[in-house]
């Protein structure tokens, strides 16, 4: 691997004299990339020195949760280093031959900064910077949803990356085909019939079309362990490979669910601003109101839900074995709990 | 309750990722040892609990038949222990046999269909809704009142506190 590592990274750095390639080891963490953590050194040229790398790689297609391309991704990254003061990893180059890594592989650069956000809740050893962590993800958040779509995605990738219909050329029409989406994908997704309340939602998001607003870059995958922090900033929102075209609100909305199953509050800082949607509201001059943010909860996880309970259906199936896609069925349950919650089923707990 | 994966999927999918993930990374060999007995067990497991709860009716109903049978051979015998022996047949070997449990492959089998059927209601409730038919709304609200203690049960069962563990 090192050896291959190298040979794309000279590319990359066409001055140098060499590349060297050494320390690299897994990472734990992201549920639907495999990643690694490397260091090269440059000799020669206008980047000549040590940096910090990530192996960002494409899972076995049989394992995939979502198939996104790397070339996409690296194109944002790099569109959105241009074009914004939005935190994100430099990406080198994406390689989309399989042969060269195994699978298709993008390589970036590791930002530095802590990614075991939990140590910002809970009494955990940084809990005394997370109103200033989460006010600055606020504000990077702000920034992605107000930036031009054509700035960032000037060649249309991110309209319907999944090519499942998907027509963001409205607000209505991204909502009707999003909808249609959801509903049709739904039989494949549904790994146990206990699973009908998600269907529930599906059918309920249809009939209650909230009011319009305008569409943006949503991140897609807006969530407490997918951001690296220092000093009380944001060093860096990782992840994209779920960013498309859509409304903004759907962030919102996930972040409210995996607050819930990551035991994490997001939503509730900066607490002198009165929490997350109070301060984005802010920012925006927006009105979501708490009803919306309940609507776009299970939009927003829908647009999730389906790729990953796909995943885990072929799981159930047993079409592969991925341990993770076990275990996920059980830590992904409280969503259910949320779901049959904000759909008003008589008798759940406040 | 979920019954896809069932018990017996998911412990096997734990004994698999024992020897895939775990096992090969193993260096010390008291900790190749733990794993290789955490297989042995959890596949113990396995065979165990599709025949747990027959095995333990069966069993009782046969320890009841046995002890009058065994009471009755001591018919002529006097003393304190034969004395004790016609007790244990009088009072815990005189007690009604336990019935047969459900089959649990039937009962599952049941079970999802009935899943399957209010599924599918939803289905029908949305076209009704959707064309304005208002005592539509009573019939799902009637069947989501039946689920929340469906899902409060399982949530109270299934899933740990702690997140989703290995994502920071």
């Amino acid at each position: 691997m090192n050896e291959q590592l190298a040979a794309a990274l000279s590319s990359v750095f066409a001055d140098a004299d060499g590349v060297e390639v050494h320390g690299l080891e897994p990472l734990p963490g992201g549920f639907s990339r495999e990643t690694f953590r490397f260091d090269a050194t440059i000799s020669g040229g206008s980047n000549a020195g040590a940096l910090p790398m990530i192996l960002r790689k494409d899972p076995p297609p049989a394992v995939a949760i979502l198939d996104t391309s790397r070339q996409v991704e690296h194109d944002l990254l790099e569109a959105l280093r241009a074009n914004t003061n939005i935190p994100v990893s430099r990406s080198y180059c994406a390689e989309m031959n399989p042969d060269v890594f195994g699978e298709r592989a993008m390589i970036i650069e590791r930002m530095p900064g802590n990614g075991q956000t939990s140590d910002l809740f809970n009494d955990g050893p940084d809990s005394d910077q997370v109103d200033d962590v989460v006010r600055h993800l606020c504000e990077v958040m702000v920034e992605l949803h107000e930036t031009p779509v054509s700035s960032i995605d000037p060649n249309g990738a991110l309209a319907d990356p999944r090519g499942v219909g998907i027509d963001p050329s409205s607000w209505d029409s991204y909502m009707d085909t999003t909808y249609e989406y959801y509903i049709g994908a739904y039989p494949d997704m549904e790994f146990d019939p206990l699973l009908l309340t998600v269907l529930d939602a599906f059918l309920w998001l249809r009939r209650n079309k909230p009011r319009p607003a305008p569409l943006g870059v949503v991140h897609g995958d807006f969530n407490p362990a997918n951001f690296l922090y220092a000093d009380g900033k944001v060093t860096a929102l990782i992840d994209w490979e779920n960013t498309r075209i859509g409304d903004p609100r759907e962030d919102l909305g996930w972040m409210v669910l995996m607050d819930v199953l990551s035991n994490t509050q997001v939503m509730s800082h900066p607490v002198d601003e009165g929490g997350f949607l109070a301060y984005y509201n802010k920012l925006r001059g927006l009105d979501i109101t708490p009803e919306e943010l309940g609507y776009f909860t299970l939009f927003g996880t829908a647009n999730i839900a389906v790729p990953v309970n796909t995943a885990l259906a072929r799981r159930t199936r047993k079409e592969q074995m991925e341990f993770l896609h076990l275990y996920m069925i059980q830590s992904s349950a409280p969503a259910l709990m949320s779901f049959i919650s904000l759909l008003g089923y008589p008798g759940v707990p406040a | 309750m979920i019954t896809s994966p069932s018990i017996d999927d998911m412990l096997e999918g734990v004994v698999i990722a024992l020897e895939a993930d775990i096992l090969p990374n193993l260096e010390n060999p008291k900790a190749q040892a733990s794993a290789q007995m955490m297989q042995s067990l959890l596949q113990g497991v396995r065979q165990l609990l599709p025949v747990y709860e027959s095995s333990l009716v069966t069993e009782h109903n046969s320890m009841n038949e046995a002890l009058r049978n065994a009471a009755a051979a001591l018919e002529s015998i006097e003393g304190p222990a034969a004395d004790r022996i016609r007790e244990r047949a009088a009072t815990l070997g005189a007690a009604e046999d336990l019935p047969a449990p459900a089959d649990p492959a039937a009962t599952v089998a049941a079970h999802r269909a009935r899943t399957e059927a209010v599924r599918d209601s939803l289905y029908d409730l949305d076209e009704l809704q959707r064309d304005g038919v208002a005592a539509a709304d009573e019939s799902l609200t009637l069947l989501r009142a039946m689920l929340t203690p469906v899902y409060l049960n399982y949530m109270g069962t299934f899933p740990m506190q702690g997140g989703m563990l290995g994502r920071g």
